[in-house]
């Protein structure tokens, strides 16, 4: 086993430069620390201010990093013993990860809204908490704060112009790529360059062919080669093939790539989840993303014949936030937690509809436009209660071998088999 | 007689001299390579408990992973085809800047450019430019009928590398030429006049003058290439996020992905260990076979 004492050594000279940022402020009663990469700074800075309203005596000082530069300080502090009171977590990898850092979370939950404190979230939000939790833990180590769907959205005007209605068949979406294609507009923009975003085409496309199977194959109760897996990434194949998905998509980011040109109208669809309604709370949005005017989401189409998509959606917890074992308060910190969840630093984060809440109840303080409020009804109250399976797979490995491979069928490297070969392959290498 | 030893006093006050190099030497080069290599020998998520492998790592790296002989491929790409345009096309503005052209420090200034804006930046602009969806060229291509314009230079996996090769000699032409602009300043006018009226015509004055007094400049732009290329890291990160499917893979960028996106520290730190021998083995070669005599001045 690796020395302890050399893991600290070597994070010590790292972590010293930055200790006395989280120094505690002088007069304050109690100091939270928070670390994340979501929400945004301009969002955290309003919930801070909310909360600490809210709980005269505690002071929160809170770092934003992007998510890259986050993991890095995450570990670093993790082995440096130097943990901020709360941290960003996703479902999953992540939170495993951190666990042996992490306090289990249920009791602070059941402090402020009872033993019942599940029945205060949507049922995704709960059920998501625990993945990857080794047998037998039954402990939560982190309590959700945003959650998600992932659909496609399509721009109201260019199916108005088009006259089209969005496409809830593969044929209907050829349809839509042969009218707006010639025209110079992407029938599915897809800025492929993020392996994320491949990622969220694929799990729809296998949600639509074989609806949870997936998650069997993480599990080992199927092969990522067998047919269903394959056929979904034909699918992905002929969605480049012909050409509903826009040429050189793996040469283009999500962000801010894909986004300039779907916001300025270059797009009839595109696979962002239930985050894209921000877009709306940008400093001067363009005009299709002013009051979400232009946009509204949909399902996914079906693939498979029957005329019509899944009921249900894909999501999960954007982000989760975890009280780590050596918060210097938990009490304190647990008040912050709660409050960012369903208080007035909640209400703050859904104002900016950076994503959709994990409690159920909240609902941002005003809206724009009639369709704003539409696609924020739809969400929360069709298909959020809807969603059952995860947006998310268990392993990072896994996960970028799916991503690789769908880069390489994309770009004519591999056959949609050698594909999902490459995705067993990454399995099999993670079950030795 | 033969050369008396220095006394222990002057050896102490000798080490004491060296003492503010050798220290940060010790922390911040020896312990964190000798760590590395010790991290590598485990199977640890950069968390946890890591547990021995001892050389598993190597083994699978040399055996069985793709993604790592592509980084290697595309660090010998990206030597080549950037170090030596990068001085060829230097040394060429470099003379035109330096013969007296109108606007010549002006045009200077734009040609080094470049090289002072972000990597993340310039990935974010070039990423546009090279998009044949609205992008720059390919919208270029639909008005002229060039159609290569149009071609997918970052989403097609067999040119994706070289299309961030050109954008790395964009942005890094301007510092070759600065270089270049100061080595020729400093070749004195008596031996270029003495060429003229030995009767060389301008080629030769470049080609058997010129160029060889630029030896130092030379040296030290290919030892700043090598360095270059096995940092590099932002361009690429951004770009194309070392894909399609890797194609655009360095080994910085795969460390990186393997570190914190994967969770395998003890893997990237054996991919560090392979990456500090390879600049330990280049910067050996370049001092013996080049020559260490490299500097701005001679």
């Amino acid at each position: 086993m690796m020395n302890k004492s050399l893991l600290t050594t070597s994070t010590f000279l790292a972590a010293v430069g930055i200790f006395g940022q989280l120094a505690p402020a002088a007069g304050a009663d109690q100091t939270v620390t928070f670390r994340s990469w979501s929400p945004i700074v301009e969002t955290t800075e309003k919930m801070i201010a909310a909360t600490e309203a809210a709980h005269p005596g505690i002071k929160i000082e809170s770092q934003i990093f992007n998510y890259p530069d986050y993991i890095v300080d995450l570990q670093t502090r993790a082995t440096g013993g130097s943990v901020p009171d709360l941290i960003g977590l996703e479902p999953g990898a992540l939170t495993q990860q951190y666990r042996d850092f992490l306090a289990p979370a249920q009791d602070c939950a059941a402090s402020v809204w009872g033993d019942d404190w599940q029945s205060k979230f949507f049922p995704l939000a709960v059920d998501q908490l625990r993945l990857g939790n080794p047998d037998g833990d039954e402990n939560y180590y982190g309590l959700p704060v945003l959650t998600q769907t992932i659909n496609l959205w399509y721009t109201i005007p260019v199916l108005e112009d088009a006259g089209l209605e969005p496409p809830k068949t593969y044929d209907e979406l050829k349809v839509l790529a042969e009218t707006v294609g010639p025209a110079g507009t992407a029938p599915l923009m897809v800025g492929a360059t993020d392996g994320w975003l491949r990622r969220d085409v694929y799990m729809q496309l296998i949600h639509n062919v074989a609806p949870g199977l997936i998650y069997e194959a993480e599990l080992g109760q199927a092969n990522f080669t067998d047919a269903p897996f394959v056929e979904a990434m034909t699918w992905w194949k002929r969605l480049f093939d012909d050409q509903i998905i826009q040429p050189g998509a793996l040469g283009l980011s999500a962000y801010p790539g894909s986004m300039e040109l779907i916001e300025a109208g270059r797009a009839a669809l595109f696979p962002m989840g239930a985050w894209w309604q921000q877009q709306a709370t940008r400093p001067n949005p363009p005009p299709l993303s002013k009051g979400l005017s232009g946009f509204a989401p949909v399902r996914f189409p079906d693939v498979t014949g029957k005329g019509e998509p899944p009921e249900d959606l894909l999501g999960g917890i954007d982000v989760m936030i975890g009280i780590t074992k050596d918060a210097k308060d938990p009490e304190a910190a647990c008040k912050v937690l709660t409050d960012w969840i369903g208080g007035a630093g909640a209400q703050e984060l859904i104002n900016t509809f950076n994503d959709l809440p994990a409690f159920i109840g909240l609902t941002p303080a005003s809206f724009e436009t009639e369709n704003q409020k539409a696609v924020w009804d739809l969400f929360t109250e069709e298909w959020l209660p809807t969603v059952k399976y995860a947006r998310q797979l268990r392993d990072p490995a896994v996960k970028q071998g799916l991503e690789d491979a769908l880069a390489a069928v994309a770009a004519g490297d591999k056959t949609p088999e050698e594909g999902m070969q490459m995705v067993q392959d990454a399995y099999d290498s993670i079950s030795k | 007689m033969p050369a008396s030893s220095p006394r222990p006093a002057q050896e102490r006050q000798g080490l004491l001299f060296i003492l503010p190099a050798l220290l940060p030497f010790l922390v911040f080069v020896l312990y964190p390579a000798f760590y590395i290599f010790y991290a590598s020998l485990f199977a640890w998520d950069g968390v946890n408990q890591a547990v021995f492998v001892l050389f598993d790592n190597y083994i699978r790296m040399f055996t069985s992973d793709a993604a790592f002989w592509l980084a290697l491929r595309n660090a010998v790409y990206w030597a080549f085809l950037t170090i030596f345009p990068q001085m060829f096309l230097g040394f060429l503005i470099a003379l035109v800047l330096t013969s007296g052209i109108p606007f010549q420090t002006f045009f200077r200034a734009v040609f080094y450019v470049p090289a002072i804006v972000s990597p993340v930046v310039i990935g974010i602009v070039w990423q546009r430019i090279y998009n044949p969806f609205g992008g720059l060229l390919s919208d270029a291509g639909l008005a002229t009928g060039f159609g290569f314009l149009m071609t997918p230079f970052l989403a097609d996996t067999k040119i994706a590398i070289f299309s961030v090769i050109v954008v790395n000699v964009w942005q890094w032409t301007g510092f070759s030429m600065l270089l270049y602009i100061a080595g020729l300043q400093e070749i004195p006018d008596e031996i270029l006049d003495s060429a003229k009226v030995e009767g060389a015509d301008t080629w030769q004055t470049i080609r058997h003058i010129v160029w060889p007094m630029l030896k130092h400049v030379h040296l030290t732009l290919i030892l700043l290439g090598i360095i270059g290329t096995l940092q590099t890291f932002p361009l690429v990160y951004i770009m194309t996020g070392g894909g399609p499917n890797h194609a655009t893979e360095t080994l910085p960028n795969y460390i990186f992905l393997q570190a914190f996106k994967l969770q395998s520290m003890g893997y990237a730190s054996a991919l560090s260990v392979v990456l500090l021998l390879l600049a330990l083995g280049l910067s050996l070669f370049q001092v013996r076979v080049l020559g260490a005599r490299f500097s701005l001045v001679r």
